[in-house]
């Protein structure tokens, strides 16, 4: 059973990140973590923008926020997200990492250590490697990586850069990500 | 990839400093603060072993180290929208006060402890305000004490001031264009810019931790200012400080928090979210 999904993406990968979402419910059992690179002369509105495309509501964590299910996590403009011991969230000012604050790598390496092989990491569409080496992180601690499909990617830098880095489990189109939480969601029903 | 500082390495610091120092970091976030001795050992360098030799032999390299371990980003006006609130609805309600105290908790290089001075100034409640401002690191107070920060990477600090002082065309509020020249002296060649120096004689920079407890300094404050500084630590730690702020405001001061911060438990309850503030309840 997975303790949280996490995704990270840059240029391309807010479509995907909406289709993803409009198709997750309340009662999806897992937390979502979302990371992605936001410009920033557009950070607010862009939960608004997100939200009317979910089906879950969309959250920007408070620092040392538990971190539950039932709700996609979007790691705050201009902080980077950790996933702290306690799962609780820890948010950072420190400097940009890959240019970016946030970056997905350093929330990628924190979420692997905590949750181990009961993370799943997924890199989306983007321009920059800022996810690579944190992909290879959630690999190493035993965790699931997916990466979209290069050759569906409006950009493909950044999969295509996890894939150099880590032999990837699965490189899944959109639709095939959208079943992957699908089937998340039909095995927690089940358990209960 | 970046470097890495073990589990068990990170625990030995934290013991280390605390044996060796009256610095505490045990009750820190510990994934940033892990991320911070990795840059300490990889930029000196060096690997733990020296490193813990060094602190507990040699005071001065502590010192230095701890300076490091400190996240000290900050900007003038940063987040504009709260300095904006605080000028238009928090500072007029203190005008007939006959001083007013503020504490700036971590102040960093000290940019925002002048953008608070230059709203009073502003409010023409600059006379009567008494302002303490502290931080753990000893460096960055140095910098703050300067008033002098670079041109260059800080442009977006006189978007930030224009945006305060409703510059760009906020007639709304019936304010006057404010020139950067009246607080700041900007120079491109020599990439500074200087806040004005009636403004740097007025705050008391002084060195504080605030895991340690008990403040230093005396009095009580009608204003507490920590943004984003308590982030870095857990939240039991966070607790004790909010329960400190608590305790060492006026009834009716005012708590002013980073924007993704929130007051923990069990003080939380005794503070009225007032706009982008935390107001301490009257009576309780």
């Amino acid at each position: 059973m997975y303790r949280a999904i996490i995704i990270g993406g840059s240029a391309g990968s807010f479509q995907v990140v909406a289709r993803i979402l409009s198709t997750l419910d309340k009662d999806f059992p897992v937390p979502v973590l979302l990371v992605l690179h936001r410009l920033k002369h557009v950070r607010s509105g862009f939960v608004e923008a997100l939200s009317i495309k979910s089906s879950i509501p969309v959250k920007e964590p408070v620092d040392k926020d538990y971190i539950r299910p039932g709700f996609t996590w979007l790691a705050p403009s201009n902080y980077h997200l950790y996933v702290e011991s306690g799962n609780r969230f820890a948010l950072s000012t420190e400097p940009q990492v890959n240019h970016s604050r946030p970056s997905v790598d350093l929330s990628f390496f924190s979420a692997a250590k905590e949750y181990r092989r009961n993370l799943a990491g997924i890199i989306l569409s983007g321009a920059n490697k800022d996810g690579a080496a944190g992909l290879k992180m959630v690999g190493d601690m035993g965790g699931t990586t997916i990466v979209q499909d290069p050759s569906e990617c409006q950009v493909p830098v950044m999969p295509l850069e996890s894939m150099k880095l880590t032999k990837v489990h699965y490189v899944y189109n959109t639709e095939q990500i959208v079943s992957f939480f699908k089937k998340i969601r039909e095995n927690g029903q089940n358990r209960q | 990839m970046e470097t890495e500082v073990k589990d068990r390495d990170f625990r030995l610091f934290v013991k280390t400093v605390r044996q060796y120092s009256k610095y505490d970091f045990s009750d820190y976030s510990d994934k940033s603060l892990k991320r911070m001795v990795a840059k300490v050992l990889s930029d000196n360098k060096t690997d733990i072993n020296t490193l813990l030799c060094n602190i507990s032999n040699n005071r001065e390299y502590l010192d230095n180290i701890i300076n490091k371990l400190t996240v000290t980003t900050t900007e003038l006006f940063r987040d504009p929208l709260v300095w904006k609130y605080l000028r238009k609805n928090v500072l007029p309600g203190l005008k007939t006060w006959s001083t007013i105290n503020i504490w700036h908790a971590g102040c960093s290089a000290g940019q925002e402890v002048y953008s608070m001075l230059i709203l009073l100034n502003e409010a023409g409640m600059l006379e009567r305000a008494r302002i303490i401002a502290t931080d753990i690191n000893s460096e960055v107070l140095g910098i703050a004490r300067s008033g002098k920060y670079r041109y260059s990477f800080n442009k977006g600090y006189l978007d930030n001031f224009d945006l305060v002082m409703g510059n760009k065309g906020d007639k709304s509020d019936g304010v006057t264009h404010v020139p950067y020249s009246r607080y700041l002296d900007i120079d491109s060649e020599l990439d500074t810019i200087s806040i004005k120096p009636f403004l740097l004689e007025k705050p008391v920079f002084k060195r504080h931790d605030l895991v340690a407890g008990e403040i230093t300094f005396p009095g009580k404050f009608d204003l507490v200012i920590c943004r984003n500084v308590v982030i870095y630590f857990n939240y039991s730690l966070q607790s004790r400080i909010f329960e400190m702020f608590y305790n060492h405001l006026h009834p009716g001061g005012f708590l002013v928090i980073g924007n993704h911060e929130k007051i923990a438990a069990p003080v939380s309850d005794r503070f009225i979210k007032t706009g982008r503030t935390y107001k301490k309840a009257v009576t309780f």
